[in-house]
């Protein structure tokens, strides 16, 4: 526990409007007038091959007029997420010095659009990412490695990535904590996106209780383990008459709803820069019946977090007949309320948030 | 993962021989052109031959085997692909029965060695037939 409570920086990511966007329904502009204006702010979160056109060749002009949009909306920009896409080659994979260039060129882009933060995946290697440590560091870019389901933050993987931290002991390199790695439960949205699809209540209570004998197992050892899971689930939808929804059962159970507990994060926690407010809906109570929100927002808090949330909204995949726009908001009210019965608050002021993310970047890693 | 809106509504056309219609990608980002493994098109349960589909986005057309090198032109996700090939259908007030086969890779989701995440969607919708 931190001397000090946190203050986490309430904001969102633009996937989370993912539906709207590819719908034409918001244009960039729009979409981001739109966050600041109804309040999912000031964090700002973009996916750079998802957003703008071109990525991740960014000109003047372009980077120009997005500063000055966020700035006068009064948004903060957190983290631009980037992809590391070895496979662009149907033949190969990239080579370790082509996938360099590829991060490169995709940093320089955050630095240049004004993103103090750049997520990257797992794909890249302890290796990889210490070779990209000086180009971070060049250009003021942290790279926030995200921790993902079906890996957690004590999941070997990570761990050899957080020893690798240590040693380089540069402050750009850092974890993005997605809060799909510690879920509870089964999301109930996605449930009833299946008894749309025909799916028995009988064939639901048996998904339910596969993940959740998975839950009391706890999160899986290795790779091996985790691919055992992904089978079950595969498995469990042939036996019930529905083998087209096995693929779909095995992703989201495995890939969505991680099974790890909330203080798993307690082993990166120094190393986090930056969380990903994974969820999947809110209920008639308007809480987030299946990730543990005030928990993970207690945590933040009591280990003095103060950089960005950036409420990631999942369910837009299977929910269609619910607005994306209405549930964030009942998530973020979530959040404040959580960070207040923590003692705290989260910061939902645009000059605070830019003060307190910049204080949260520079500060060295407390190991 | 967007699969009901892979075929754009109401962008049926044809010229007597080719049809084409107007597609969406089923993805939440971008991909570039080498990343589009393959596409069926089916109108009223008739496939369009195989060495006769083409595949037009950013104002260029390509054959599928072109595309597997293609790293220079992607598919944005606010942007309609063109799918054409050979396949007989009438212009007129019938409605047609347009199925539309989709595969992806996912180059950033390597589940093997020298492998990546491939998906395959699939969307059919119904729509008259329009003179080209």
């Amino acid at each position: 526990m931190s001397a000090e409570l946190g203050t986490p920086i309430q904001g969102v990511t633009l996937y989370s409007f993912t539906r709207a966007f590819h719908a034409r329904e918001y244009d960039l502009e729009a979409l981001i007038r739109k966050v600041a204006a109804d309040g999912y702010g000031p964090g700002l979160e973009v996916i750079g091959f998802s957003s703008f056109r071109g990525f991740p060749e960014i000109d003047d002009r372009f980077a120009g007029w997005f500063r000055d949009l966020v700035d006068e909306v009064g948004l903060v920009t957190t983290s631009l997420a980037v992809n590391a896409d070895i496979g662009i080659h149907r033949d190969r994979l990239l080579t370790q010095d082509e996938l360099i260039e590829y991060m490169r060129r995709q940093i320089v882009a955050a630095a240049k659009l004004g993103f103090p933060i750049a997520r990257v995946q797992i794909s890249l290697t302890p290796d990889s990412m210490e070779q990209l440590a000086p180009i971070a560091e060049e250009h003021g870019v942290t790279l926030a490695l995200e921790v993902h389901a079906d890996q957690y933050a004590s999941h070997p993987r990570i761990l050899a990535l957080r020893d690798r931290y240590e040693q380089v002991g540069s402050p750009f390199l850092g974890f993005t904590a997605d809060w799909g790695a510690t879920v509870t439960g089964f999301a109930p949205s996605l449930l009833e996106a299946y008894r749309r699809r025909g799916a028995s209540e009988e064939l639901l209570a048996k998904v339910v209780d596969l993940w959740n004998g998975f839950y009391q197992q706890g999160p899986p050892a290795d790779q091996a383990e985790h691919g055992q899971r992904f089978g079950a689930f595969i498995g469990l939808a042939a036996q019930n008459g529905r083998p087209d929804l096995g693929i779909d059962f095995a992703i989201n159970g495995t890939g969505l709803f991680g099974p790890a507990r909330v203080d798993d994060w307690l082993e990166i926690m120094p190393w986090i820069r930056h969380v990903h407010g994974k969820f999947f809906g809110i209920d008639e109570q308007g809480e987030e019946p299946s990730v543990p929100v005030r928990d993970l927002i207690a945590l933040l808090v009591q280990n003095g977090y103060t950089g960005a949330v950036s409420s990631e909204y999942e369910g837009w995949h299977w929910n269609h007949w619910q607005s994306p726009f209405d549930i964030i908001a009942g998530e973020q009210a979530v959040q404040r309320s959580a960070a207040e019965a923590a003692g705290s608050r989260m910061i939902t002021d645009g000059a605070e948030a830019r003060r307190i993310l910049d204080a949260h970047l520079a500060q060295p890693v407390r190991g | 993962m967007i699969p009901d809106r892979i075929i754009e509504p109401n962008t049926l056309t044809t010229d007597g021989r080719r049809a084409e219609v107007e597609v969406r990608i089923p993805w939440y980002r971008a991909l570039p052109g080498s990343c589009i493994a393959g596409a069926v098109l089916r109108i009223d349960g008739v496939p369009a031959a195989e060495d006769s589909l083409r595949w037009t986005m950013n104002g260029r057309t390509f054959r599928f085997e072109e595309l597997v090198d293609e790293i220079g032109e992607w598919w944005f996700p606010t942007d309609s692909a063109v799918l054409s090939g050979e396949v007989p259908v009438k212009a007129g007030d019938a409605e047609h029965r347009v199925d539309v086969d989709l595969k992806l890779y996912i180059p950033y989701i390597v589940i093997g060695e020298n492998e990546v995440l491939h998906i395959e969607e699939h969307d059919t919708k119904t729509m008259k037939a329009v003179a080209a």
